[in-house]
């Protein structure tokens, strides 16, 4: 990687790998009902042959977003520096999103079931605009409400005034 | 943060025990738009125009209808202060309490829309930081009612004597910095691109349609007529009269033909300003600027986009739009901010406008200009940063640029440098990064009372 979306001068924190679990378990369950539909529907109309080859076609793209998912989840890291926050992601979009702990407004904490389930969970840090876009998926409960702890805690430290 | 809590009911309302309504004609002053475009669809329908029986009949059901849904509305609307805050409880269906607390409230001002003026009522509009619009409107009082209502709620949320002061400014208005006449503000319109393609269409359309014998129905002239008609209302009517003058608190604007709307600017609370150059306005040296406020809640137009910010000069010299920048941003000047062009590799992602593209900065602010039809220049100041943002696509990777995005709160501005080389990108990123928290340093320490 190039270090332009991730300054070598700070210490990068990756995301867990179970945020690629869970999203190959959900593209899992979209792809297999895809799949099904695609296989029963082609083959009542034209024949099983083309029922199965959806299914193939279906079970590739499955495969190529498995890669996928992996390269990104790989791209997902943040870092603390002493007044900001640092978020870095994507592969092919690439963003960098340099948040001053002072403008933080209020720290969201999400997790769904299947991210409950493999033990993962989201940080949203929003500012007073919507166009800010820090957030950390992918992260452990306990570092998740560190990170949440740490985050107000500073921002009530270095609040700045609008 | 969430919003504060709602009082508890333990705690006895200081004024009102069980709230008050609005005034009575309330609904009808809302509502009468609706009656007149009812009463027009109806006659213009032919099918009911043959039939004015049925039209009566359903201009009356419409009317009733309006008016008890009107009625049930303001019945199950009521306000009373409490002991903090002033509480608003509204809706028949879904009941909704909103609570805005005293110390919330930037400033309030009393408006009077046209034909709120007729009834001789007003309403009453909050600032609140960080709220919408509508957030902060309490509509309708007569006008003595909502004078004393805005003088006790400004002194509970700032104390007597701002409240006091503020009344006197009300009174005696300061002498105008700028008045911007009613000739240049129809010429600019009349100029505008919206204007001058609606009217090229329309002409095209009447002259398809008498000459040409081809028949595309005028109906399609209906939403082109509202393009040239709609811009020049707004302007010419809305901003009537534009008026910038200066008080203790900051500029105060005031404009408007029938519906005179007065705004104050506090110099802390502007966040960033956009000039927009439309192509023939920078022919003539006009533009227009407007700016981002924190907490703009009041003081709009009703149907207007919460996004707009406010109006700072609708069109103005380039001597006028130099004198009002060096009011809002002391010691800026524009002209001496050198603005680094994009590389010319750009010309692939945008073909004409990337000689437009260009940024550049000072130890006050961050400028970026861009767009070659309607140029529009964003100034946002350093310490107001709320974020800043690299981003690649994927076809600016193979062409090794990026975007840098300089995120304040919503408002008209978009500062984004768009299409930089990435490694000046990064570089920028992190220049800007260091610049917000050294400008809000050095700000920190000449106010220290201020947070």
């Amino acid at each position: 990687m190039d270090d332009l979306f991730a300054p070598s001068d700070v210490s990068w924190t990756p995301v867990s790998p179970q945020l690629a679990s869970v999203r190959r378990v959900s593209a899992a369950i979209t792809a297999g009902v895809f799949g099904i539909a695609a296989l029963l529907a082609l083959g009542m109309t034209l024949g099983w042959l083309y029922g199965v080859l959806g299914l193939v076609v279906i079970a590739a793209v499955f495969v190529w977003s498995w890669v996928l998912i992996g390269r990104n989840q790989r791209s997902w890291k943040y870092a603390e520096r002493e007044d900001e926050l640092m978020v870095s992601h994507g592969i092919l979009f690439r963003e960098l999103v340099v948040v001053p702990y002072g403008r933080m407004q209020f720290v969201d904490v999400a997790a769904g079931p299947l991210e409950r389930a493999f033990g993962i969970a989201t940080v949203e840090l929003h500012t007073a605009t919507p166009a800010t876009d820090a957030k950390i998926p992918g992260l452990h409960p306990d570092e998740a409400a560190r990170l949440r702890d740490r985050l107000s805690a500073l921002g009530q430290a270095q609040a700045w005034g609008l | 943060m969430t919003e504060p809590a709602p009082v508890p009911p333990a705690q006895p309302p200081v004024v009102e025990q069980m709230g008050a309504r609005l005034h009575p004609l309330t609904p009808f002053v809302k509502g009468w738009g609706y009656f007149v475009v009812a009463a027009f669809a109806l006659v213009n329908n032919e099918g009911l125009r043959s039939n004015l029986e049925v039209a009566g009949i359903g201009l009356a059901g419409v009317l009733v209808g309006g008016i008890l849904l009107g009625a049930l509305s303001w019945w199950f609307t009521k306000w009373q202060l409490t002991e903090d805050a002033i509480r608003v409880d509204s809706g028949f269906l879904f009941r909704r309490t909103r609570i805005i607390r005293f110390d919330r409230i930037q400033a309030i001002d009393v408006a009077q829309p046209f034909v709120a003026r007729l009834f001789g009522m007003a309403e009453l509009r909050m600032d609140v930081a960080g709220g919408g619009k509508s957030d902060g409107k309490l509509s309708y009082f007569k006008y003595a009612e909502a004078g004393q209502l805005r003088t006790i709620l400004l002194v509970r949320a700032k104390g007597e004597q701002v409240a006091q002061q503020q009344d006197q400014e009300q009174q005696n208005e300061a002498p105008p910095l700028l008045v911007v006449p009613t000739n240049r503000l129809l010429g600019a319109t009349l100029l505008s691109s919206t204007v001058l393609g609606s009217a090229g269409a329309l002409i095209w359309l009447i002259v398809a349609t008498m000459v040409l014998d081809f028949h595309i129905g005028l109906f399609a002239g209906l939403p082109l007529l509202l393009g040239v008609v709609q811009p020049i209302w707004k302007q010419v009517v809305g901003n009537h009269g534009f008026t910038l003058s200066q008080t203790d608190h900051g500029l105060r604007t005031k404009r408007g033909l029938f519906d005179v709307q007065r705004q104050t600017i506090p110099p802390g609370r502007v966040q960033g300003l956009l000039i927009t150059e439309p192509l023939i306005w920078r022919l003539l040296g006009w533009s227009r600027v407007e700016l981002d406020i924190a907490g703009v809640a009041g003081g709009q137009e009703d149907g207007e986009s919460g996004n707009e910010g406010a109006q700072l000069l609708p069109v103005g010299e380039r001597g006028e739009v130099a004198a009002v920048l060096a009011r809002v941003l002391p010691g800026f000047n524009l002209d001496a901010i050198d603005l680094q062009r994009a590389p010319e590799r750009a010309k692939w992602l945008r073909p004409i406008g990337w000689r437009y593209l260009a940024y550049g900065a000072d130890e006050q602010v961050f400028v970026t200009t861009a767009g070659w039809i309607s140029r529009r220049t964003s100034i946002v100041l350093h310490h107001k940063t709320q974020s800043v943002r690299l981003a690649q696509g994927p076809i600016q990777r193979r062409l090794n640029l990026a975007n840098v995005h300089i995120d304040t709160p919503q408002g008209p501005t978009n500062a984004v440098a768009l299409h930089r080389s990435a490694e000046e990108a990064a570089w920028l990123t992190q220049a800007q990064a260091h610049q917000a928290r050294q400008a809000r340093q050095a700000i920190e320490s000449t106010r220290p009372d201020q947070s």
